[in-house]
């Protein structure tokens, strides 16, 4: 008998998301958790994790919704998004995930951000993707790492994420690959 | 960031809830309270390293919590969260004794940088302590004795595990004599001539214990001015003491783990292997194996640690030894104290043996030191003692020890007014163990 199939990381733009950019976090994902992956539209409307006042998107409503619409068929849904993102008592958030659940989401919105001059376009598909590992790695549960160089480390700017490397550190992979292994195939 | 203990104290629901999450995934332990008389409450029930509060409570304000948080703790660090309008309340609760605010909504680098900055401050401070702890227990080493039964088993297993260099873990309850323990194997082994570097595991951040314990190359990170030798390299050709090793975080075990696999290590930054030339010797007063059931401690370290075990036994099995203890601590702390009393009454010796010790050795050790100081004339009397001793096993349906220890527990709480510090000074045993088991026996301080 064939073993059953992998469970999928399901990546699911909120509002207008790049197909280029979505594409190259599908790749990044599948290198990193080893798992395959696969797109799909959860969220036609947003209106509901709107906030007219800030002018921003509450992302813990957002990801409340994502984690009762992720289907049978993934094990955690990664949200991407151009909003900018904000959690009550923050100014603002790159991205939110759930600790050792199923939904996480990040924006490009503050990320793209550079002093003075437009942010080159590789510049921000590189923080994407190690943004995209940080809040995946948080719904496996992994916590913030102290290593700088790992994707796992919170970053206080965006400028401090060019300075993380695209490789979880030895501690993180070693808990990554057994929450991996607990999550089953 | 070392993990912390957090309690964020906000009426409003969304708030508090994204405060926790959030600081949930730096690693910390965090509750919530909503209103100032149920974080009052939770401050009673569990020890908080840091408290987050609102200033703009409905019911009980802000400041009124902090006031009363600052009269039953003057240490606990009270960071204050405050809306725009209020700054001048935030000043005055500065002055008030908060250790600092912030103006919501804030940058979330800010909060990161105001939690690490306090947790500094206090792990230099704990770790103070323990130094001190560690000279003061070095002076006193012969207080390991006993003629029980118990003790005597505890002592052939040092005599018969010393000679060998196998891992040792040591257990037992708080104030047992696991240090001592530590130290004896030490002495009696083949590396008695080399060093005994202790680390008190709880007490150093997991940040800095990567550095701390493997050392450092200069220029390894921004702060490495100098290169610096670890507490492994210390331990070369001695012995190198785990204190709390159940305390330690997930990336120091997985540390641990390699240099007790491969035998050597590098310092942070470094290239060249050091040999790992010291014995390793690990205490805790927890329960390890549920921790590993847990999740908590990883398997493979615990069962590299736990090739020899000895386990301390609590006093109350051992009540033979008080009379030998109590006068050699009293041959000790006359001398010191430069008090003419020579000897323990009766009446003194027939409550110290009734009376159950819950905090072991040093609970004994304080009490006669006390005696020593209050007492009046050549001989201690029952009243000289800090203790109400009772029957452990009174007549009529028997007592289960634990319903002992709370009732002790709550009567030194109830004698001391609730003030933590002199109760557990008085019971011998620190702060954070009495503030566990206050949280373990769901006693509450009379209104």
């Amino acid at each position: 008998m064939n073993p059953p199939p992998a469970l999928c990381i399901l990546l699911t733009p909120v509002g207008d998301f790049e197909e280029g950019l979505l594409a190259a976090v599908a790749n990044e994902v599948r290198r990193v958790f080893g798992r395959p992956t696969r797109a799909a539209r959860l969220l036609a409307d947003i209106g509901f994790a709107r906030d007219p006042l800030r002018g921003q998107v509450g992302s813990t409503p957002l990801l409340e919704r994502l984690a009762a619409l992720c289907p049978a068929d993934a094990l955690k849904v990664l949200a991407l998004t151009e909003e900018d993102l904000f959690i009550p008592v923050f100014t603002y958030v790159f991205g939110e995930a759930q600790l050792g659940g199923r939904a996480c989401i990040v924006s490009t919105h503050r990320l793209g951000l550079a002093p003075g001059f437009p942010l080159p376009h590789a510049a921000l598909r590189s923080r994407l993707l190690k943004e995209a590992v940080h809040e995946l790695g948080h719904t496996f549960g992994l916590r913030h790492c102290p290593d700088p160089s790992c994707p796992m480390h919170y970053c206080r700017s965006a400028r401090d994420v060019d300075r993380k490397g695209g490789e979880l550190c030895r501690y993180c992979r070693i808990q990554l690959n057994d929450a991996l292994a607990r999550a089953g195939p | 960031m070392a993990a912390a203990r957090i309690l964020v104290v906000d009426d409003e629901l969304i708030m508090r809830e994204s405060l926790a999450r959030w600081l949930e995934r730096d690693g910390h332990a965090v509750a919530t309270a909503a209103s100032g008389e149920e974080a009052l409450a939770k401050c009673r029930e569990a020890r908080y390293d840091i408290l987050l509060l609102d200033i703009k409570l409905e019911g009980m304000s802000g400041l009124e919590v902090l006031r009363r948080i600052k009269e039953e703790d003057p240490d606990a660090a009270v960071i204050m969260i405050t809306a725009y309008g209020s700054i001048p309340t935030a000043i005055e609760a500065m002055k008030n004794g908060a250790a600092d605010y912030l103006l919501k909504p804030f940058e979330p680098e800010e909060l990161g940088v105001v939690i690490e900055n306090l947790l500094r401050r206090r792990e230099q401070a704990r770790e103070t302590l323990y130094l001190r702890e560690r000279v003061r227990e070095a002076a006193r080493f012969e207080n390991l004795i006993g003629q029980s039964p118990a003790m005597q088993q505890v002592f052939q297993l040092i005599a018969d595990v010393a000679p060998t260099d196998a891992p040792v873990l040591i257990d037992g309850e708080t104030g047992t004599g696991k240090g001592l323990a530590a130290r004896a194997v030490h002495s009696l082994s083949a590396r008695r001539e080399g060093p005994f570097v202790a680390v008190h595991c709880a007490a150093i951040p997991e940040t800095l214990m990567e550095s701390e314990l493997f050392g450092h190359m200069r220029g390894a990170f921004t702060d490495a001015k100098e290169t610096k030798r670890g507490r492994l390299e210390m331990a070369h050709g001695g012995t190198l003491f785990l204190d709390e090793i159940g305390e330690v975080g997930m990336r120091t075990q997985i540390d641990l783990l390699r240099v007790l696999e491969d035998g050597v290590f590098y310092r942070v930054g470094g290239t060249q292997p050091l040999e790992a030339d010291f014995r390793v010797i690990a205490a805790t007063n927890l329960d390890l194996e549920r921790a590993v059931r847990e999740g908590r401690f990883r398997g493979d370290l615990f069962y590299r640690l736990n090739v020899v075990r000895i386990t301390m036994p609590p006093l109350r099995h051992r009540k033979q030894d008080i009379p030998l203890l109590a006068e050699h601590f009293l041959r000790r702390y006359a001398l010191e104290a430069r008090r003419p009393v020579e000897r323990i009454g009766r009446d003194a010796l027939d409550a110290m043996m009734v009376y159950d010790w819950p905090g072991n050795v040093r609970e004994l050790e304080n009490a006669i030191e006390r005696a020593v100081v209050v007492g009046k004339g050549p001989q201690i009397r029952a009243e000289d003692l800090p203790i109400t001793a009772r029957p452990s096993a009174p007549a009529g349906p028997a007592v289960r020890l634990e319903e002992v220890e709370r009732e002790h527990i709550r009567r030194v709480l109830d004698e001391c007014g609730w003030n933590i510090t002199r109760s557990a000074r008085r019971l011998g045993i620190d702060r954070s163990t009495l503030y566990g088991k206050i949280r373990r026996w769901g006693l509450r301080k009379p209104s």
